[in-house]
């Protein structure tokens, strides 16, 4: 099956596309609203604001596109801002809507520890996507986080507990940067693939 | 790990002498006030010594103890405790514990009076320790009996805990005495005491098994430790994994290796070495370009875009960055973080431009640090030539300009083997809130070891070392890992 990659300006979509094809993906990169709605196998990639990303989404009507694909029964995998955006909403700027494919809101860490968070954290998750990981540690740059999500598959800890990643039906999610997490990141991506 | 704020009372007042000087005397004020400040909750433990019953050997501040017992703080009392009686009037003034020094090094048959009555659970024995050697009275002299004997003769009669305190270093915030500490062989549950200086000196500590509470005092009374802080961070000490990052110094597309920043030599493919690296568990990859000349410009660029396309870890590439387009052009070759050394010092704004455009993750303030008398130089060109900027002020206002890790280099350690700058990371780790990457000087597995618990580094880059074989990453991340610092396991090796 073909796996489509969103080719958003607010993402670091070359090294994604490059970790999905050696994770032994069939990828196309668009941006092509018919083609996305219509895909089977769809990946959101973001890096930076929640708010740029979700203007960008919906100026170009790629969110319709995303949750009609969805609702024909098409998998999603979001990767770090990518994740975010799958929840209703993120307190970035006040309070900006998300797609809502996943319960709960993201929140800035209001925590002890240096914002943004730079670096390899320990998740303890569970689920097909973590099938085989060889180590459960993931590398992370972000300075929100969803916290305690209804949807949870993995939680990570910075200066207390966020959502490292959720699975609602056929929508995943993974804060971390799997492109970035050398084997076990790798393994994620070509569990995704692999799921049906 | 239990973290016990630590009050010494003089005069019904919180003091701190410096090296135990009565002539040398900082007062900061009447003890519920401090308690208050310091936000210590109801039922913590707390440690007070006496410090003029230390010296008269007569309990003083009996008063104070019951008041703040009868709050519901657990008190650990001690201070020239030299007899049975000494003992019972703290337990009598509320006192959960009493902590024997003196008399647990040179008097057995007192220490075991005082066990027998009071029982072994309500007595801590406290060693002082001067280079191995146990001082007692006030560290007056040293002990009659070695460290080896009073540790084995107070774990006879039945005590649980000792307090340890290395003297050399009690409060000049120095570190505490990390090798000592590792190097005990006892049941007890160790208390550390000394030097602890910042919420990394803490974490540290609470990863080396036998220790299971350490005594915080100047510290958290100066502010540089908050309590609710250190306690957080001890509860959950090995989520965050340290890191491990080679690094490959690249010229005119080639890795090299160079002793001092000169005398460099030919080592080999970057993308060869980057992939090995990152196979032997690498948490991230570190390239400088050395030559970084305006005709090399390009060359760089490429060996960026090829090492990029073949590594699933972080990379991040310095060398020659002058302006933001130097900065913009190696994001867009595939480095996720850059590094600004020598034009951050000519033009700090440049950082706070790229922090503004990239964001604070992707910038690295690259600084090598070279010691010029009592501190230490910022040098630029490569750690040639020296700019006149003070190499731990210049880390501090990096923080504030945007930088959000600083890859910290010891010139006068680099290429040396003989382990990082101890001091040098203090110097910086103890006043930045952003993680440091200690550079230069690495030789065997305990620099790595030194360089995170006692320099407090949050990564540490070696680069021949690793290119020579003579260590592999896995060995690094394996001793790490038997010391108790938590390591990401080593990827695809496994």
């Amino acid at each position: 099956m073909k796996t489509t990659l969103i080719d958003s300006p607010v993402a670091n979509v070359a090294n994604i596309a490059r970790a999905l094809r050696v994770a032994g993906a069939e990828l196309e990169v668009t941006r092509d609203v018919s083609t996305i709605a219509s895909a089977r196998k769809l990946v959101l990639p973001g890096v930076g604001s929640f708010v740029a990303a979700t203007r960008w989404l919906t100026e170009n009507k790629i969110d319709t596109a995303i949750r009609d694909a969805v609702n024909r029964g098409a998998s999603l995998l979001g990767i770090c801002v990518g994740h975010q955006l799958l929840f209703d909403s993120s307190t970035e700027m006040g309070a900006t809507p998300g797609l809502g494919l996943v319960r709960g809101e993201v929140r800035q860490f209001d925590g002890i520890l240096p914002v943004p968070q730079i670096g390899w954290n320990r998740v303890a998750a569970r689920g097909p996507l973590f099938e085989g990981v060889e180590s459960d540690v993931f590398y992370f740059v972000n300075s929100y986080a969803a916290m305690n999500a209804p949807d949870e598959i993995g939680r990570a800890d910075y200066g207390g507990p966020f959502t490292a990643a959720v699975q609602r039906e056929r929508v995943f999610g993974v804060q971390f940067h799997p492109e970035k997490s050398s084997s076990a990141g790798l393994r994620v991506l070509r569990n995704y693939i692999a799921w049906t | 790990m239990d973290v016990i704020p630590s009050l010494d009372l003089l005069d019904g007042q919180v003091v701190r002498l410096l090296h135990g000087d009565f002539a040398s005397v900082t007062a900061y004020g009447d003890p519920e006030t401090v308690l208050d400040s310091l936000n210590v909750p109801p039922r913590s433990r707390l440690h007070i010594v006496d410090l003029e019953a230390s010296r008269s050997g007569r309990p003083v501040e009996t008063a104070i103890v019951r008041r703040l017992a009868s709050h519901g703080v657990r008190i650990q009392a001690g201070g020239g405790i030299r007899s049975l009686a000494d003992a019972r009037t703290w337990i009598d003034a509320g006192a959960e514990k009493v902590v024997i020094g003196t008399v647990a090094a040179d008097a057995p048959e007192i220490l075991q009076s005082i066990v027998n009555e009071l029982g072994a659970d309500r007595v801590i024995a406290a060693i002082d320790v001067r280079d191995g050697i146990v001082r007692v009275a006030g560290w007056e002299r040293d002990a009659t009996a070695s460290l080896a004997e009073v540790l084995a003769r107070v774990e006879g009669v039945g005590i649980g805990e000792v307090l340890i305190t290395d003297i050399s270093k009690d409060g000049a915030m120095r570190g505490p005495s990390f090798a000592l500490y590792r190097s005990l062989n006892t049941k007890m549950r160790i208390i550390a005491s000394g030097g602890v200086s910042t919420i990394s000196d803490v974490v540290s500590l609470s990863r080396i098994d036998s220790i299971g509470a350490c005594v915080i005092g100047r510290a958290l009374l100066d502010g540089r430790i908050r309590l609710a802080e250190a306690r957080a961070r001890v509860a959950t000490p090995n989520a965050i994994p340290e890191r491990i990052i080679p690094c490959l110094d690249v010229r005119d597309g080639r890795v090299v290796k160079g002793v001092n920043f000169v005398d460099i030599r030919d080592a080999g493919d970057p993308v060869e070495c980057a992939i090995r690296y990152e196979t032997e568990g690498g948490d991230e990859l570190v390239i400088l370009d050395i030559s970084a000349t305006d005709a090399n410009r390009s060359t760089a660029l490429d060996v960026v875009r090829r090492v990029s396309e073949s590594l699933f870890i972080p990379l991040t590439v310095g060398g020659g960055v002058r302006t933001i387009e130097d900065f913009r052009a190696l994001l867009r070759a595939g480095a996720d973080r850059v590094a600004i050394n020598t034009a951050g010092i000519r033009d700090p704004q440049l950082i706070a431009d790229c922090a503004r455009e990239f964001g604070v993750q992707a910038v690295v303030l690259s600084c090598d640090a070279k010691r010029a008398g009592d501190h230490f130089e910022a040098m630029v060109r490569g750690g040639k030539e020296s700019s006149g900027v003070d190499a731990v002020e210049w880390c501090r206002r990096a923080e504030e300009l945007g930088a959000g890790e600083i890859l910290l280099t010891s010139v006068d350690r680099d290429g040396t083997n003989s382990g990082y700058d101890i001091e040098l990371l203090r110097a910086v780790t103890s006043i930045v809130k952003i993680g440091v990457i200690a550079s230069g000087g690495a030789g065997n597995v305990d620099h790595f070891r030194d360089a995170i618990e006692a320099g407090g580094a949050r990564a540490v880059l070696a680069a021949s070392l690793f290119h020579d074989r003579r260590l592999s990453i896995g060995d690094v991340k394996q001793f790490l890992a038997s010391e108790g610092i938590p390591v990401r396991s080593s990827g695809l090796v496994d």
